[in-house]
């Protein structure tokens, strides 16, 4: 069987199929979530064509010259920052943000497209061979090189991508070797800021537990000063930038901070989430045939609560397999991620594993009720064109890796 | 500088302890949700949910210039029939119920099959109260048969109508992608009229109750006894400055004729009657229209969906022969004193006839008598472009923009258009025809009130305009609407002048004098369409009273010849009946006037 040893090598089975059982789950989802669904019924055949095109996307992706994937950092990097700023301008509202460019009646999210560009360009920047990842500047310019798209989505405003890519940079700059000491000196800042906006009480325990560590870490004086003089004045500029936004965007920000507040928005779509799965017991209530999903219980629950369907019909046994899949894609990777012996092709691939992982934690966590509700999509499940494709796209980029993985030793 | 930690085993293994760990805890919360709970979340599955269900808003009415009710609403009963819990033995006694043909519930069954069985299906819409209580009393036997109340139009003040009020109609797939923040799928919308043009105003905006409902949808309760419900906002009322009592003797005037008639108020530009025949019953279209009368509708050869009023076009006929004296006296190219000779008619390349000889004859006598001979020789004094120019002031060739949608522009031709048409040296006989109003010229009964009110109120007017404002709820006072005024910038000598013509039309010997009336003194002028299809339209246009216009008329009858016989006799009577409305009932309605307009 020589040609069969060929392909295994050459062709990483397991992560291949794992993501077309995943897509394959997903498209059960929004079928059964949408046939009753006048708007919608039309999702689950254009989610097939999307797979199509993904797929095709996949195996372009797989082929190409590893070393290409360095060339395109750049020019994909500005390109994703110049649409981000396009959207601004002329992107379509969808409940509540301009996230959406149309190209005749279908559209495309520039965010999504964002996250390969600068993962691609964080890991270009890490990669260089001076840079020295616990040296002041080369962490605040990655920072700037991550930072810069995050401004442009919190515009839109679209707090749950944000999220996504502050994990990915963290998730590469510890991947690059970053010092615990520097990594709490990145992180310190947005952690005081985001308890500012809660309230004074907050902002001074967020304070005081800087200065344990500080004394944990025990640098000089004067360096731990600063660093305290740094977190206090985030804690001031996020509370001063919060004041100055209008009623509406208050609101916004706190009932993303806290969902629960608002029993009949977010908070509805947590509590039926949790009835529809919970509901669904140890083998499920059948396709088609869950009542909360066939009655509509969540609003467009084939996008990011397309999980429920899953855990209604399918049950207990369903949802382990889904997330059973999951695990075995996310450490598949990390090991693909190990092997990859190019720091820049291996920092690419972590990137592309803290999307995976970001996506799957959140959007997971928050279906089953136990993370607050940010609206993100589940990979390879949810209904939607342009985070498929992108989450394709990435995974040829892997499946790539593992073809040439002995061109590097 | 590579550092040693980069992809270090340590710290892949950190990664693969936080994934073991996310996939563990997600295992155990849904072991902890669909094995542990299980039977908690099954009981809240199918006990209770909260639902939010969506109010209705009422739409806005409509009133006349009275405040007198023309459209408002009344609720309307549907039957409706769930299928999951629906026994098709039932079928018989239901269809025999409603009236319908045997097998139309498991035909409606089969079309919705695609659909959730908890969904209802809508039956029958406007069943009868009989049929209310007949549900009402047996209820517990008919499983899955309900009714709901809707609201549908209705038309309280016994007028039609059709064109100016318009129907409301289920959106459209391609509305409903445009307007999807707005409204859902099934929604009624303005489809045509001024529930089309005032949508916006009318329609109100819904509210939301949340309920508690169990699986079966069936409601069991408040969502926080009711904290929370955004109550509908009912529609703006609208007034109008339609008279229903004129409206009413207009349509009357119409029954068994083709034609339209437009009466304006020229101190306004409001819209005092519009009427377009044959039209439709809108009580027809009100909510659930029935296949056999759209069918009726759409193949009857005299197009009842049509708007003639504002949409068909017309040559003007000789009604035109004031807007050609008014151009030349407001040149100077003629004066009172300006005569010429009639000796029946007129030739240039070919003989064009007047209907008579009228000797030596000047511009009053000429407009009294429709002397063509007068007109043909006046417009080659006057020429194409200044023609043109003066038409143009008087709206022709453009949309009035009145406040509905389905309007034409009609046409009225330049020089250019010839020129293209025939070359430089295009034959000049046909401005003989222009100027008495026929061949390429086209107006529609509309722009030719317009062009009369302009007249009567010397040369100024508002646009002409159905709404005349609506009423602030909170406040209970009307709300005016601005309307653009048109000015000819015209002498108001060259106005006494035709007006006085117009005048002797009817008061002295000219061709509507069977139209005089002993206390309104009406100024008119008939013309004749010439149709190349069938016999000649019919036009009279006219206004009174004469010393202080309060009216203005413009009637087209189609197909019966001479103007002056068939449609002056229906300007009269709705003059009649508008100028005596200020006299009769209207007066009780004063006290309602004053305290609303009063600010």
């Amino acid at each position: 069987m020589r040609i069969d040893y060929n392909i295994k090598d050459k062709f990483d089975f397991g992560l291949f199929l794992s993501a077309l059982v995943l897509f394959g789950f997903g498209l059960a989802a929004i079928y059964s979530s949408t046939v009753n669904n006048v708007i919608a019924h039309a999702n689950f055949q254009k989610q097939i064509i999307w797979g199509v095109i993904a797929l095709s996307l996949f195996f372009i992706t797989y082929s190409l010259p590893a070393n290409l994937f360095k060339s395109i950092a750049v020019p994909s990097y500005l390109i994703s920052l110049g649409l981000l700023i396009a959207v601004l301008v002329i992107g379509k509202h969808v409940s509540g943000s301009k996230s959406w460019i149309m190209i005749g009646s279908t559209g495309f999210q520039p965010s999504e497209f964002a996250k390969l560009g600068t993962i691609l360009a964080i890991a270009a920047y890490l990669s260089r061979s001076n840079t020295d990842i616990d040296s002041f500047k080369d962490i605040l310019f990655t920072l700037a090189i991550g930072v810069t798209p995050i401004l442009l989505i919190l515009l839109e405003p679209d707090m749950g991508t944000s999220i996504v890519f502050i994990g990915i940079i963290l998730i590469m700059f510890f991947w690059k070797g970053i010092s615990s000491f520097s990594l709490f000196v990145v992180l310190s800042p947005a952690f005081v800021a985001i308890s500012a906006i809660f309230g004074l009480t907050y902002f001074i325990v967020a304070l005081i537990l800087v200065l344990i560590f500080l004394f944990i870490f025990k640098k000089n004086l004067f360096f731990s000063a600063s660093i305290f003089a740094f977190n206090l004045s985030s804690g001031f500029f996020a509370d001063y930038v919060f004041r100055a936004l209008s009623p509406h965007q208050q609101k916004r920000i706190q009932a993303f901070l806290d969902p629960m507040a608002d029993p009949l928005g977010s908070g509805y779509n947590t509590i039926q989430a949790k009835v529809a799965i919970g509901s669904g017991g140890l083998t499920g209530k059948g396709f088609l045939a869950g009542n909360q999903t066939q009655l509509q219980f969540i609003p467009e629950q084939w996008t990011d609560f397309a999980f429920c369907v899953i855990g209604e019909e399918f049950g207990f046994i369903g949802s382990i397999i889904v997330i059973s899949i999951f695990l075995y894609l996310l450490l598949r990777i990390l090991k693909i991620t190990y092997n990859t012996k190019d720091e820049f092709l291996s920092l690419v691939a972590i990137g592309i594993l803290s999307v995976y992982l970001i996506h799957f934690v959140i959007n997971l966590g928050m279906v089953v009720g136990i993370l607050p509700v940010i609206g993100i999509p589940l990979p390879f499940i949810s209904y939607g064109g342009s985070s498929l494709i992108v989450n394709m796209f990435m995974l040829g980029i892997l499946a790539n890796l593992y073809r040439t993985r002995k061109n590097y030793t | 500088m590579k550092t040693d930690n980069f992809g270090s085993i340590k710290r892949k293994t950190i990664i693969y302890i936080i994934i073991i760990t996310s996939a563990v805890i997600l295992y155990g919360r849904l072991f902890q949700m669909q094995i542990l709970h299980r039977v908690d979340y099954e009981m809240k599955s199918s006990d209770n949910s909260i639902k939010s269900l969506e109010l209705e808003p009422l739409r806005g009415i409509m009133y006349d210039r009275n405040y007198k009710v023309l459209v408002s609403n009344i609720p309307a009963y549907t039957l409706r029939i769930t299928p999951a819990y629906y026994d098709t033995s039932l079928n018989k006694i239901i269809e025999t119920v409603i009236d319908a043909d045997p097998g139309f519930i498991t035909d409606l069954l089969y079309k919705n099959r695609g659909y959730s069985k908890y969904l209802a299906i809508k039956v029958r819409r406007e069943i009868n109260f009989k049929t209310v209580a007949w549900l009402e009393e047996n209820s517990e036997h008919l499983p899955g048969v309900d009714y709901i109340i809707e609201m549908q139009r209705y038309y309280p003040a016994g007028i039609m109508a059709s064109h100016s009020f318009g129907y409301t109609k289920e959106i459209s797939p391609d509305q409903f992608e445009k307007e999807k923040e707005t409204y859902n799928l099934g929604d009624y919308v303005g489809h045509n009229g001024l529930e089309k043009t005032y949508e916006k105003l009318l329609r109100g905006s819904k509210g939301y109750k949340y309920v508690l409902v169990d699986s079966r949808r069936k409601q069991i309760g408040r969502y926080l006894n009711g904290v929370d419900d955004i109550l509908p906002v009912k529609g703006n009322d609208l007034v109008l400055g339609m008279e229903a009592s004129t409206q009413q003797v207009a349509e009357e005037e119409f029954v068994g004729k083709r034609g339209a008639l437009v009466a304006i108020d020229p101190t306004s530009g409001e819209i005092i009657a519009m009427v377009s025949s044959p039209d439709y019953d809108l009580n027809q279209f009100s909510f659930f229209t029935s296949r056999d009368y759209l069918e009726d509708v759409y193949n009857d050869p005299g197009k009842p969906l049509f708007n003639r009023a504002t949409m068909s076009v017309n040559p003007p006929g000789s009604t035109i022969k004031m807007l050609e004296a008014i151009t030349a006296l407001d040149l100077g190219l003629i004066n009172t004193s300006y005569t010429t000779y009639c000796g029946g008619g007129f030739t240039y390349g070919r003989f064009f006839k007047c209907h008579g000889s009228h000797g030596t004859i000047n511009v009053v006598s000429a407009i009294e008598k429709s002397c063509n001979t007068f007109f043909y020789k006046l417009i080659y004094k006057i020429g194409m472009e200044k023609w043109h120019e003066y038409a143009t002031r008087f709206g022709f060739g453009q949309k009035t923009n009145i406040d509905l949608s389905e309007e034409v522009a009609g046409f009225f031709p330049d020089e250019n258009y010839y020129v293209k048409k025939y070359g430089k040296n295009w034959p000049k006989s046909i401005m003989a025809s222009l100027g008495i109003g026929q061949g390429e010229i086209s107006v529609t009964p509309l722009q030719m009130a317009q062009y009369v009110g302009l007249i009567a109120n010397n040369g100024k007017m508002k646009t002409p305009h159905f709404v005349r404002g609506y009423i602030d709820p909170a406040s209970e006072k009307l709300v005016p609407f601005n309307y653009k005024e048109i000015d000819t910038h015209i002498n108001q000598a060259a106005f006494d002048v035709v007006k006085e013509g117009m005048f002797l039309v009817v008061n002295g010997h000219g061709t509507a004098t069977h139209i005089r009336l002993p206390d309104i003194n009406i100024a008119g002028k008939t013309g004749t369409a010439q149709n190349p299809h069938g016999k000649d339209h019919a036009w009279f246009v006219g206004f009174a009273p004469f010393e202080n216009p309060k009216i203005v008329v413009a009637v087209l009858v189609e197909n019966v010849g001479f103007g002056g016989t068939h449609a002056a006799p229906i300007a009269q009577k709705v003059i009649q009946t508008y100028l005596n409305s200020f006299k009769g009932e209207g007066k009780v309605l004063d006290e309602k006037i004053a305290s609303l307009e009063n600010n």
